[in-house]
């Protein structure tokens, strides 16, 4: 009896624990970086708690979360959640329409090109940020400011990334498509612009960082509302836990557009055949 | 025959646009930008309203810029003579600037590639790291400076700070991949005559490291002057987005241009050292 039912457990129990080893080497990923995230909030919530370093310098976990809840419970972010939105959307998406096209058109024109490269180069060799002041002096402070900051920062990236796609187009299939009498046109739609494709979208990528940067430097310099501006206040009145809250807002967009890039960009590139390694 | 007739007949009868075709890029570009001067300064000085007024008569006073607004070319050009030689005031400005600029860029540099190496290294710490890195890599991390400001106060301790911030991500990131993309076969072979850990990694990981640690470095150089510039702008005494800020809140747009300019060519210069030291230490490589 005893003999059977030590055979009987035997082989059940190296399964099992295969399972859970198998479970953990499978999500050791997870597991790990949960595990260590887990750990600093701990950390950092009783190094507050228990008085190590003030609260008013590293707030706490709780104490974010406390503030996130009453900031969009009582409504008060709202408004400056909506003039940050704005103010990104705004400047990004005339980035997108004045650099997509003009990319393109500096890489198919050669002689546009050389006109305009002094002025690309040198602007793509300092943040544009240090215009801010000048900026100011122009547009004021309102939201007008910040788009054109915004627009400023995307619109290079973008505008560099459409320049090299045309520029890397591969030569041999324009080769042959002229070869074939195809229009200037025609090479345009069907050749350079879908090779471009995968450059714009890392242009835009790049581009979405650089938007979100200039609302950040636009909003803490000058301006009357805007997540941005909330932190700045936050940190003059020492409001720690309001300006952790304000950082992951900052967090969360630049999560959320990279991701929606993402989307689109595999949407744009389900045609494509695959290259190099299967999965 | 006929070829070398054209040919001479080419070089005799238009020479000028063969030097013209020969030079195209760098004479288009100077004259853009000289046309551009040009029209900035006549927007200053009000040549253009002059010679727009009998044409459209009052509505020609739009073609005159005050010079709080825009300033002019020959404006920016004598105070920047004036402040570099003269006064000599921009010099205090640039030490600080280039001091935090150095520190912050070399602490990142102490921290971001013996980080970066060992998470390409240890699987398992870079799983511990991914979830901080990730979210830190989204934000801009500019946002952190009121932060900053908090906890170290607007002196130089927060620009350098607020420097390293920016530029350790892109030098970690970047020695991390370098150790990922390491040739296995050669890992591979160096285990098999039994190379230790240190030996693999001083003769194998490292140099084939460098030209993304050097990638790394160029993303971090620009990075970094975002901070040294957003750093000062934002509330400090000293520097040169200091005296932009103060300059700018007293319309001194001259002043304003000059600190950017500087920037510029600080700018363009870091980068291009970082192209000779590239290109100095790709030179054992063998062509590919």
């Amino acid at each position: 009896m005893a003999v059977s039912g030590a055979l009987d457990r035997s082989p059940e129990v190296p399964v099992r624990r295969l399972d859970l080893r198998r479970l953990y080497s499978a999500n050791e990923r997870f597991v790990i970086g949960g595990g260590t995230l887990a750990c600093v909030l701990i950390a950092w919530e009783v190094v507050a708690r228990f008085g190590i370093i003030d609260p008013l310098f590293i707030s706490a976990p709780s104490r974010v979360a406390g503030a996130a809840y009453t900031l969009f419970a009582e409504g008060e972010i709202w408004p400056d959640l909506k003039v940050s939105a704005t103010e990104f959307l705004l400047g990004y998406a005339l980035a997108a329409a004045i650099g997509i096209p003009l990319g393109l058109a500096t890489g198919w024109y050669r002689r546009l090109n050389y006109l305009l490269a002094p002025f690309v180069d040198t602007l793509n060799a300092v943040p544009r940020l240090t215009l801010m002041p000048l900026i100011v002096i122009w547009f004021g402070i309102g939201i007008w400011s910040k788009v054109v900051v915004v627009f400023l920062g995307a619109v290079l990236p973008i505008l560099i990334a459409a320049h090299a796609g045309v520029t890397t187009n591969e030569a041999r299939f324009i080769k042959v498509a002229r070869s074939f009498g195809a229009s200037q046109l025609k090479i345009f739609t069907s050749i350079i612009l879908p090779g471009t494709v995968p450059f714009i979208f890392t242009g835009l990528k790049y581009g979405a960082g650089r938007a979100l940067l200039g609302v950040v430097v636009g909003e803490l310099y000058a301006a009357t509302a805007g997540i941005g501006h909330m932190i700045g206040n936050a940190g003059n009145t020492f409001q720690t836990d309001v300006m952790f809250v304000g950082v992951l807002m900052f967090t969360a967009a630049g999560l959320l557009t990279v991701g929606a890039l993402n989307v689109c960009e595999r949407r744009f590139e389900t045609w494509r055949p695959k290259v190099g390694a299967a999965a | 025959m006929t070829a070398e007739r054209l040919a001479l007949e080419g070089s005799n009868g238009r020479p000028l646009p063969r030097l013209y075709l020969a030079h195209e890029r760098a004479i288009l570009g100077v004259a853009m930008v000289v046309l551009f001067l040009i029209f900035w300064e006549g927007l200053e000085r009000g040549w253009w309203a002059d010679a727009l007024r009998p044409l459209i008569g009052a509505a020609a006073e739009r073609w005159v810029v005050k010079p709080i607004f825009i300033s002019s070319p020959t404006r920016i050009a004598a105070t920047a003579y004036r402040m570099f030689f003269v006064t000599g005031e921009i010099w205090t400005d640039l030490g600080w600037s280039a001091l935090a600029y150095v520190a912050g860029l070399a602490l990142a540099i102490a921290a971001g590639v013996p980080l970066g190496l060992a998470a390409g290294w240890y699987r398992r710490f870079s799983y511990a790291g991914e979830p901080f890195l990730a979210a830190f890599n989204a934000t801009p991390q500019i946002a952190f400076l009121p932060l900053i400001v908090v906890w170290v106060g607007t002196g130089l301790a927060a620009k350098i700070l607020i420097i390293f911030l920016l530029a350790v991500l892109p030098i970690a990131m970047s020695a991390q991949a370098a150790v990922r993309t390491t040739d296995a076969r050669l890992v591979n072979l160096a285990r098999s005559f039994s190379a230790g850990e240190w030996q693999l990694f001083r003769s194998i990981i490292l140099p084939s490291a460098v030209p993304f640690l050097l990638a790394g470095l160029r993303l971090a150089v620009g990075r970094a002057m975002i901070g040294i510039v957003v750093g000062e702008i934002y509330g400090s005494a000293a520097g040169i987005g200091a005296m932009i800020n103060q300059a700018g809140s007293r319309f001194q747009t001259d002043k304003v241009f000059v600190g950017v300019l500087t920037i510029v060519a600080a700018g363009i210069a870091l980068s291009e050292l970082v192209r000779r030291i590239e290109r100095r230490v790709e030179t054992w490589r063998p062509p590919l």
